[in-house]
């Protein structure tokens, strides 16, 4: 249920070891390993893409579904979330939950998650499961029942969700704020969790229609990773997913596009379980596809990865006005957003931690970053990058995500020039385009039984 | 609409029946039932190749192709049985302060170059091993494995970050006391093994924390972190002639020291010893808000030839949501969220623990089932359809640690540890499919006689002590006022009750 953090990845240029006792042809031969991936389209549209790798006798199955919560209708917020919790209920073949015995008691594990722009199903398996599970995928693709007692259990399940992630932890509001506030027109806007008000108001007829809109095989990408033979991989897709067919109506895209901002906005907001207040900055930044997306990556290392980082630094050990404080990079289909946010150490207000974040921001403008500073956020994002590639799922998943949001899986193994090539120019260069006063959105989130701050308060806390 | 309303309900019932016994059923034309699995498939992986240096280091290589990434291990052959008498936490604390400072870093200086290059370090202990381990990209090991020595060889154990681990231990402890799932397992070890060297908390207690000092820690440092009593595990994509020269570089002249090694420690109890009478304790915890019941006895040791039908025999009792513990206890009965077992293997003989949690009112109930569960694996039937996805889970749980860098080195790392063919880990999906049905009952009846097994149960006794006594006259009530961890015998004398 987590957005996908996608990074980046690195075509290794190999740095040189002074002194080093490894062997010239050890440093030459630590390059990353191409995703060697096979793809297919089949007529009714799927896609199918694979990577054989038999050093494990295991495999990753997962299908792709490009629709996620900016595809909620409108007054339906919540809805692709809500389905994807209904996939793993009862279908014509399989009673609930069925999908968890399949994998988790064979010796694997399945999960899914929703996010702005897609929903993901995955699971690892023995290698000998693969065939159950690829009928089992294609079984509630096709022939999911979507059904009163299904819809009724899920969305309860749902609303306990929300309850959960967003009214119970003490930040989850100001997560929930961060996308209500980020964004005025695209419908980025409503998180993806929804509000229990839509969710009550949904029928089942709605679900239905969302269903039948958006789960149909051209809409969907299936990738294979693993111990398998291609040959009969494709033998079994022909025989279980090729005969679903391909529904005869149209595919709705959002097409809407958010504005450029073009002045700072702000938020005094409040919650009931807040310890401590918190701030959220976020700026308005382009699609992940972007020519500028590695710098920014880049920028988001230098000032939030490790207890070296820019902000660690300056917020919370040496001015100790955070108890926390990050950089990260939302980078979605669409438009994305690079948030910044602190959590207040005991005694600090909001302003001041806004200070503190927005001049880290104007040093990065002003300055170029350190060669040493730039080589370790290179080196960990490109190790980060490393780990999850080791499993066949995090190989699926950097794939399908390549293929699904960056429209090309070629971008799964090219992005990673792009990485190693930014340089402090880059970095100083996004921050000052993408960092001006006017892309800000301000939102400071405090304790409901706080005395609210007056409007002048607020303001006084911009230079 | 009739026809293939009568030919979809037919082939509906067939398909519920089926998706219960997955069987291999023809195929009969529109495939209606999940199929089923192919025989399963085997995979070769790479072989570990090793030298000993002069001062008695064992040095092994495992290299692999993939993400160019190495993980280095340096594990230390003692862990928390090795802790002194009355200093329970010493090996734990002594691990993790490895990276709190060296003579050249300081705590902060060891973390930003790590960070540097991207990696990442950790030191802990566990029982009968000590270990720490830096991961980072190929490119990256030889800065990687400089820290890693320093860390190893040249800790200076400051004072302050002394206090810090000490009080961030205690803190953990006080919140693992305080839930009565960790709690049950600290008494259980005790119940098991007395006052031997696996029957204190690994963590160690308040009172024992309090009295560690500066010299007994740097003491067992000296005592147990010499060449000559550890492994250097090496595994990723490097060249074993580079790996060999990396270790050679920073640990040739780690000095092996003039002393003897240290004497094994050996835990007393022994896997086959005629049953102990079977203990029955309650810790009378009235603030409780669920009761943790934990059904316990000795288990095995890593060189039984038992090994593989131990691990068979506890994935068919407890290994996963539908092994037979979880099925009775949760799925049918609706007593608990998850009901598990675990065979902890040692060096010696380590404990065998059935767990769960439930309301305190059916904390009598869960501990019979515990029992009748236990005793029904030796004397009751195990199909096909029953063991063979419990063998999966172990396969397949085993293959997915072995994608990853860090699993692979910490497999070897083990087998190192206990002295085993380094081969085995190629040899461990045919060991697992090898095991019967007769197997594990046997295994069960003589290795996990219900006999000597004991029962622990943390809650609110007044709701279900009268009802246990009913099951098991034995039992013996302590209030958590009066528990004492330190000690087998489980009860502070009465002058010591904490407020």
């Amino acid at each position: 249920m987590r957005r996908i953090r996608h990074v980046t990845l690195l075509l290794f240029a190999c740095a040189v070891i002074h002194g080093s006792v490894l062997t010239p042809s050890a440093i030459a031969q630590t390059k990353v390993p191409r995703l060697d991936y096979k793809e297919r389209k089949l007529a009714n549209g799927m896609r199918v893409l694979s990577v054989e790798d038999h050093s494990s006798p295991t495999v990753a199955i997962q299908v792709w579904y490009h629709v996620g919560s900016k595809d909620d209708p409108e007054g339906r917020s919540g809805f692709a979330h809500l389905f994807e919790h209904i996939m793993f209920k009862s279908t014509k073949n399989m009673k609930s939950e069925m999908l968890d015995r399949l994998t988790e008691d064979v010796g694997g594990f399945n999960n899914a998650f929703t996010a702005d722009d897609v929903t993901v199903y995955y699971e690892v398996v023995p290698s000998n499961y693969l065939e159950t599970l690829l009928w089992a995928e294609a079984e509630r693709l096709a022939s999911l029942n979507v059904d009163d007692a299904n819809f009724r259990s899920e969305r309860d399940v749902v609303k306990e969700e929300f309850r959960q992630r967003v009214l119970a932890p003490p930040y989850g509001k100001l997560l929930y704020l961060v996308e209500q506030k980020s964004f005025t027109t695209h419908p980025y806007r409503r998180p993806g969790i929804g509000s229990i008000e839509d969710l009550e108001a949904a029928s089942l007829e709605n679900v239905k229609a969302f269903h039948s809109t958006f789960y149909r095989p051209d809409n969907a990408t299936l990738v294979v990773v693993g111990d398998f033979d291609q040959k009969q991989l494709d033998a079994w897709v022909d025989k279980y997913f090729a005969r679903i067919p391909k529904p005869d109506k149209p595919l709705p895209r959002v097409e809407i596009k958010e504005p450029e901002r073009t002045a700072e906005r702000r938020y005094n907001e409040t919650g009931t379980n807040v310890p401590l207040p918190a701030v959220a900055i976020t700026y308005l930044v382009p699609p992940k596809g972007s020519a500028d997306a590695a710098a920014m990556r880049v920028a988001e290392a230098i000032l939030s990865a490790g207890e070296s980082s820019r902000l660690y630094r300056a917020l919370v050990y040496e001015q100790q006005v955070a108890q926390s404080a990050s950089a990260s990079t939302d980078l979605r289909e669409d438009s994305g957003l690079f948030i910044l946010s602190a959590v207040l150490a005991g005694g600090k207000k909001p302003e001041e931690a806004e200070r503190s974040l927005l001049a880290e921001v104007r040093k990065m403008q002003d300055s170029l970053v350190s060669a040493a500073e730039l080589e370790k956020a290179k080196n960990q994002l490109v190790t980060n990058q490393f780990r999850e590639r080791e499993t066949n799922n995090g190989k699926a998943l950097a794939l399908g995500d390549a293929a699904v949001l960056l429209n090309d899986p070629n971008r799964a193994n090219t992005d990673i020039e792009k990485l190693q090539a930014v340089t402090a120019a880059d970095v100083q260069r996004v921050m000052k385009k993408y960092f001006p006063d006017g892309n800000r959105v301000v939102i400071h989130y405090g304790p409901e039984a706080a005395a609210p701050q007056r409007a002048g308060d607020a303001k006084g806390a911009q230079k | 609409m009739k026809p293939i309303k009568v030919i979809s309900s037919f082939t509906k019932a067939l398909s519920v029946l089926a998706a219960v016994l997955v069987l291999n059923l023809p195929i009969m034309g529109q495939q209606e039932t999940p199929p089923p699995p192919a025989a399963p498939r085997s995979a070769q992986f790479p072989k570990p190749v090793e030298r000993t240096l002069k001062n008695g280091l064992r040095v092994i290589v495992v290299e692999r192709g993939g993400v160019p990434l190495v993980s280095a291990q340096v594990l230390v052959k003692n862990g928390g049985e090795a802790d002194p008498a009355g200093l329970a936490g010493l090996a734990d604390m002594t691990a993790a302060l490895l990276t709190k400072g060296t003579r050249i870093r300081t705590a902060p200086e060891i973390a930003e170059t790590i960070e540097a290059l991207g990696g990442a370090l950790e030191a802990s202990a566990r029982w009968d091993a000590s270990t720490a381990t830096v991961n980072v990209q190929s490119s990256r090991i030889e800065k990687a494995m400089e820290i890693l020595a320093d860390v190893v060889r040249r800790p200076t154990f400051k004072e302050d970050e002394i206090e810090r681990q000490r009080q961030q231990t205690l803190d953990e402890l006080s919140v693992a006391l305080r839930q009565p799932g960790s709690l049950a397992r600290y008494v259980a070890s005790r119940v098991v093994f007395g006052d031997e060297p696996y029957g204190h908390s690994l963590s160690g207690t308040p009172e024992s924390l309090a009295r560690i000092k500066r010299d007994d820690i740097v003491k067992m440092h000296a005592a147990y972190y010499r060449p000559d009593n550890a492994i250097l595990v090496i595994g990723g994509v490097i060249k074993p002639d580079d790996a060999f020269k990396l270790a050679e570089k920073f640990f040739d002249d780690w000095q092996k020291p003039t002393t003897a090694l240290p004497a094994p420690v050996a835990a007393a109890v022994k896997a086959n010893a005629s049953p102990q009478k079977s203990r029955v304790v309650v810790i009378d915890k009235p603030d409780a808000g669920q009761a943790a019941v934990v059904l316990t006895r000795t288990g095995i040791n890593r060189s039984d030839r038992d090994y593989f039908r131990g691990l068979v025999a506890n994935s068919v009792l407890g290994g996963g949501y539908s092994a037979r513990l979880n099925q009775e206890i949760r799925i049918k009965r609706g007593l608990s969220y998850g009901a598990f077992s675990s065979l902890d293997i040692r060096r010696e003989a380590g404990p065998f623990i059935a767990a769960t949690q439930t309301k305190n009112e059916s904390g009598a109930e869960v501990a019979t089932i515990l029992m009748n569960e236990l005793g029904r694996l030796a004397s009751g039937q195990i199909s096909d359809a029953e063991l063979t996805p419990r063998k999966a889970v172990l396969i397949g749980d085993f293959a997915r640690d072995l994608e990853t860098t860090n699993g692979l080195v910490d497999q070897v790392a083990g087998l190192a540890l206990y002295g085993l063919n380094l081969n085995e880990i190629n040899n461990f999906i045919n060991n697992v499919q090898a095991v019967g049905a007769s197997d594990v009952q046997q295994f069960a009846g003589a290795r996990l006689d219900a006999k000597g097994a004991n029962i622990v149960i943390v809650g609110d006794a007044k709701k279900f002590a009268d009802d246990l006594r009913k099951q098991f006259p034995q039992v013996e009530v302590i209030p958590e006022a009066e528990l004492d961890l330190n000690s087998a015998k489980l009860r502070r004398p009465s002058s010591q009750t904490k407020k």
